[in-house]
């Protein structure tokens, strides 16, 4: 794992070009993937539609299992953009990891702290957002901190800022692990060329594909978890 | 703007990140939601709508048919019901007939019998009555004759014999 980045000072504001880059590598596979799969819609669905509306209906039902009937219908479509993008962000380091002159600009943008930390945030400020809108602020107070039972407050309180840890740290955390492992045992692989190569490619391979299955199930964690919360501050307790 | 460029450590806290983060999240949404999501979900709910709807259509057509099914059930009930009286109808009329025929027969029969029996009756009172004029001509006949000569006894009785001989005869030939 490389640790030494581009930052780019725009208004005064600090960018990791690093995080830019991958963060933009992944969006726009996502958008190319949704967009090439939803090309000519029909009635009766075949191959590519059908690929889109099983992603969809898993990720609905991620939604309607904890937030059900119809207020859960208007995060269907962030709960489906949120999976598909954080699952394509955990496989990029797997496929390609991109490290010119000892700085890397392309990895995994969920191996970095600070992109899992913006993603809980804007998970949880939309959970506070949707609950002050449901609720009212007063509402909202009582149901989030004062419900079912007054003296868990501290508790409640405590618990806003161990989620938001939990879900960043739980998804950087299994990403980076990953892409440093991935990276180690490329660097074995290359230490005394074609015999270590010929020994570590299998081992390669398979913590590849065990990556592939940590990302796809910490993705999966991540949009259930946000669901979770968002649930906790929407329903009625 | 290059200039700022700098080699740091990537544990440094980059706000930009999360700005950056945010906004490309919300344009993805936005993009996904125009490109991808609109028209799938629409295509989705719209299919649901229609089988909803043949589901309904299916089942009014079902209980059309089961309705129709019933009607025809009915109507051929009625017409087996019908045939039968038709056949038992037929029958009875048959056997009225036929009583009325064997009766008028019967009928017939006697009257045709009757008027044998009188026309056999007149013949025979007839056969007797020309049979009588018959016994007195021939008396007439015989008196005459024995007038006319002496007979004797044995003549006598000869003659008789024959005469009642020659009527036998007679009656025998009609």
């Amino acid at each position: 794992m490389n640790e030494e980045t581009y930052v780019v000072k725009f208004l005064g504001i600090p960018f990791n070009l690093t995080n830019v880059i991958s963060g933009l590598v992944a969006f726009a596979i996502v958008f190319c993937l949704v967009y090439a799969l939803s090309r000519n819609p029909k009635l009766r669905p075949t191959g590519k539609q059908n690929v889109l509306e099983w992603l969809i209906d898993f990720t609905n039902g991620i939604v309607s299992s904890n937030i059900p009937g119809e207020q859960g219908k208007k995060f269907n479509l962030f709960a489906f953009v949120l999976f598909l993008f954080i699952f394509v962000s955990n496989q990029i380091g797997l496929i390609v990891e991109v490290i010119v002159g000892g700085v890397t600009y392309v990895k995994s943008p969920t191996s970095d702290p600070m992109v899992t930390m913006s993603l809980a945030l804007m998970v949880l400020l939309l959970t506070h957002f949707f609950g002050v809108k449901r609720f009212g602020a007063k509402g909202y107070l009582v149901n989030s901190y004062l419900r079912p039972v007054s003296f868990l407050l501290p508790v409640e309180i405590l618990e806003e800022f161990t989620n938001f840890l939990t879900l960043s740290f739980r998804l950087y955390g299994n990403i980076f692990a990953g892409e440093v492992l991935l990276l180690f045992i490329g660097s074995i692989a290359k230490s005394h060329g074609l015999v270590t190569s010929v020994v570590m490619l299998p081992l390669e391979m398979i913590w590849q594909g065990f990556s592939v299955f940590i990302g796809s199930i910490q993705a999966y964690v991540f949009v259930t978890l946000s669901m979770v919360y968002l649930s906790q501050k929407i329903e009625k307790e | 703007m290059l200039s700022h460029f700098v080699i740091g450590a990537a544990t440094g806290l980059y706000l930009g990140d999360l700005l950056f983060y945010l906004i490309s999240f919300i344009l993805l949404m936005l993009l996904v939601k125009h490109f991808a999501w609109g028209p799938i979900t629409k295509m989705m709910d719209s299919r649901a709508d229609k089988i909803s709807n043949d589901l309904d259509y299916a089942e009014k057509s079902r209980d059309e048919a089961s309705k129709l099914q019933a009607q025809r059930q009915q109507a051929l009930d009625a017409s087996q019901t019908e045939a039968a009286g038709i056949v038992s109808d037929a029958r009875e009329n048959g056997e009225k007939q036929r009583q009325t025929i064997v009766a008028n027969a019967e009928d017939s029969a006697k009257t045709l019998k009757a008027n044998a029996a009188k026309d056999i009756e007149q013949e025979r009172k007839d056969a007797l009555k020309g049979a009588q004029d018959d016994v007195a001509a021939l008396s007439i006949e015989i008196a005459s004759k024995i007038i006319q000569k002496e007979l004797k006894a044995d003549d006598h009785k000869a003659l008789v014999d024959s005469y009642i001989e020659g009527l036998g005869k007679q009656n025998g030939a009609r």
